[in-house]
């Protein structure tokens, strides 16, 4: 087996337990509430949890094992999970896991754009400010990077909508415009992949592309300053920590240039600890990611929660949610896992040498 | 140079320490700077009619102003303080507590405890914490609602609705008075500490100083005093204080999106937003709808935040 694949296969592995013991502490948790109460979660379409009888509840409770010992009720309701069925949402009328994937490339979307602006623009930042700190691009870089962090997202998105929206009408909230969803609706407009950039090109619609892109342009700058900021900072100091090893000064000495110096020996370096702390972030910037997408009204993953918040109480919807965003969590930092691997040459290494 | 003297040296730890001053003073002189509504006490103060849905501008009787359904951003503001200082505090300490305890005790004991303990730490670093937000608050309703009682959320200033035909038992009144958000936050707040704790111990446990300290006949406690906690509560000082600021940010994002958190500032926000991004609003125009509550929490964030760091930069024990 290559070692790639291998390492690969044993991240995944790794995720994988990961999901466990995290559902199982979950379910520890959930274990508090009385058993009348998590058979909630069982209840099918068409039964209002007003209309749900005393006898009904009990049917649930002893279908779905729901007074035995802890594992064993963890096992039923893993393997519910396993099986695809994640109960029924009855402020969305849909099954969860429908409502959820239905959602998915939406909110794709979304961490896609913010990913490709903020992880170039942080470490390219970070290195050149650090690589000659004090000077005008450094002094520009960290007050940028203070004013970044200390502005929570959801103000910077209300000054953002303030100008960009409500003054300049620029850019807009919400996902896509009414006239698309319109075409989406009576097919004119093929939805393929659900990632609306990709699809308004799949089906050469260059003015629904330049539509989308102005509704995605303020969430993905709202979410990508506070992150990119945080990505810079480490960068920042990991490369002014770097900068004056032996490995640079040796190079310097041979006559290596320091754009080289900067690329080559420098950044290689300093990628690994920058990913690795991005990838124990995962659960921040997913969470950001939410956040942005309730405020700017985007009809994608988090919508299912804030359905299940608004007014009756959804128990399955955020009990499904959590599952689901843990799942997204753990993807991510997957892929970053792998991502490191690929590029940074010490755990290449580590890989490659048995 | 002398730590405190290291400290005051340095022109952003003082602002910091302004700042904070200025917070507790408004904290602790909330009843005097703004009086309650003897007949609707309340963080939220009406001084208009509840009808009238336009926001006026300060004027002698709301010092900034009023929102929509002329509440008192002033009032709000101030009483917000009190509530932004005692929340931050008690979630920081609570989390402090808690992974002290879990990343000790696990260290304490080695072996396959300490690595099933601190694994299910690690696995806590991937729970965003939205969905336990989300999660602990469905939690409360499902069993209140179990219990016979009527629950929905989203009241525009009590956050949430209960309502029972019957008197409820005390355990459930106990149920409805803790605030989701802060649990949550505590709940997922102490895993760096509990690593940091974890650490400490079982580098004390095998070092030398230690066994000497024991074989000069000092106890556990005399250990713990005089080794674990000055080594471990220098580092715990400095996330103690940025968690106090970045947990009130949290806290007022949720109850901005309406998820729940008892944050007056996130609430101020959150009933005037229409008057700056809805049809017709204008930043400038209505600036006492928005300036006032977005002030204030960056304000606190960034104080805590430069707290942090001026703590950071003070206890380093390898610049002394």
């Amino acid at each position: 087996m290559p070692p790639l694949l291998q390492f690969t296969l044993r991240r995944f592995a790794y995720a994988v337990a990961s999901l466990i013991l995290i559902t199982m502490v979950l379910y520890a948790g959930f274990m508090l509430t009385p058993p009348e109460a998590r058979a909630m979660l069982y209840v099918p379409k068409g039964r209002g949890a007003e209309r749900v009888g005393e006898n009904f509840i009990q049917r649930i409770i002893q279908e779905k094992h729901l007074d035995d010992p802890y594992l064993v009720q963890y096992f039923y309701w893993a393997r519910d999970l396993a099986r695809g069925s994640w109960g029924y949402s009855p402020t969305l009328n849909e099954d969860v896991l429908a409502a959820l994937l239905r959602r998915t490339p939406a909110t794709l979307e979304l961490a896609f754009y913010s990913l490709l602006l903020l992880v170039p623009l942080g470490l390219a930042s970070g290195l050149i400010a650090g690589w000659h700190p004090r000077r005008w691009f450094d002094r520009s870089f960290r007050s940028l990077a203070f004013l970044g962090t200390a502005i929570p997202p959801f103000i910077l998105s209300l000054v953002l909508l303030a100008i960009f929206y409500v003054r300049l009408g620029w850019f807009a909230p919400s996902r896509s415009d009414l006239a698309l969803e319109v075409e989406i609706s009576k097919g004119t407009f093929h939805a393929f992949t659900g990632i609306l950039t990709l699809d308004s090109l799949l089906n050469g619609r260059l003015d629904a592309f330049a539509s989308t892109l102005r509704h995605l342009a303020l969430p993905v700058v709202t979410l990508a300053l506070y992150h990119w900021a945080v990505l810079g900072r480490i960068t920042r100091s990991s490369v002014a920590g770097e900068r004056h090893k032996e490995h640079v000064v040796a190079a310097r000495a041979r006559g290596v240039r320091e754009p080289q110096l900067m690329r080559r020996h420098t950044f290689r370096a300093v990628l690994g600890p920058s990913l690795t702390l991005a990838g124990l972030a995962a659960a921040a910037l997913v969470t950001g990611i939410f956040v942005v997408e309730i405020i700017y009204d985007i009809n994608g993953v988090s919508r299912v929660i804030v359905s299940a918040m608004s007014f009756e109480p959804d128990p399955p919807a955020a009990l499904g949610f959590t599952v689901y965003s843990v799942i997204m969590v753990l993807g991510l930092m997957f892929v970053l896992d792998v991502a490191l691997a690929v590029f940074d040459p010490r755990i290449r290494d580590e890989i490659f040498s048995p | 140079m002398r730590r405190p003297t290291r400290f005051l040296s340095r022109w952003p730890n003082r602002f910091a320490l302004g700042l904070l001053a200025v917070f507790v003073v408004v904290a602790a002189a909330a009843p005097a700077l703004s009086p309650m509504d003897p007949k609707e006490p309340g963080v939220f103060k009406r001084v208009g009619r509840v009808t009238d849905l336009n926001p006026h501008p300060p004027d002698d009787k709301a010092l900034l102003g009023t929102l929509p359904g002329q509440v008192d951003v002033f009032h709000a503001l101030v009483w917000g303080t009190r509530g932004a200082l005692a929340f931050g505090v008690v979630v920081a300490l609570g989390a402090l507590l808690l992974g002290a305890i879990v990343g000790a005790v696990a260290g304490y004991a080695g072996g396959p405890v300490n690595n099933l303990l601190m694994r299910t730490t690690d696995a806590f670093l991937a729970f965003p914490l939205i969905a336990a937000v989300a999660l602990v608050q469905q939690m409360v309703a499902m069993t209140i609602q179990s219990m016979g009682g009527t629950y929905w959320f989203h009241s525009p200033f009590a956050g949430m609705n209960i309502y029972f035909d019957f008197t409820p038992p005390l355990w459930t009144r106990f149920l409805m008075s803790v605030d989701p958000v802060m649990i949550c936050l505590i709940l997922l707040l102490w895993v760096p500490y509990a690593r940091l704790f974890n650490t400490q111990v079982l580098t004390l446990k095998r070092s030398d100083f230690v066994r000497a300290a024991y074989s000069l006949g000092g106890g556990p406690a005399w250990v713990i005093r005089r080794h674990l906690l000055p080594n471990a509560l220098r580092p715990a000082l400095v996330m103690v204080a940025t968690d106090i600021g970045a947990v009130v940010i949290l806290q007022a994002t949720f109850t901005f999106i309406g998820l729940g958190g008892n944050s007056a500032w996130g609430k101020l926000l959150s009933i005037g937003r229409d008057w700056v991004i809805g049809p017709g609003g204008d930043l400038l125009r209505y600036w006492w709808v928005f300036v006032p509550a977005t002030l204030a929490v960056i304000l606190f964030g960034v104080t805590w935040n430069m707290l942090g760091d001026g703590l950071h930069d003070a206890l380093d024990p390898r610049r002394s």
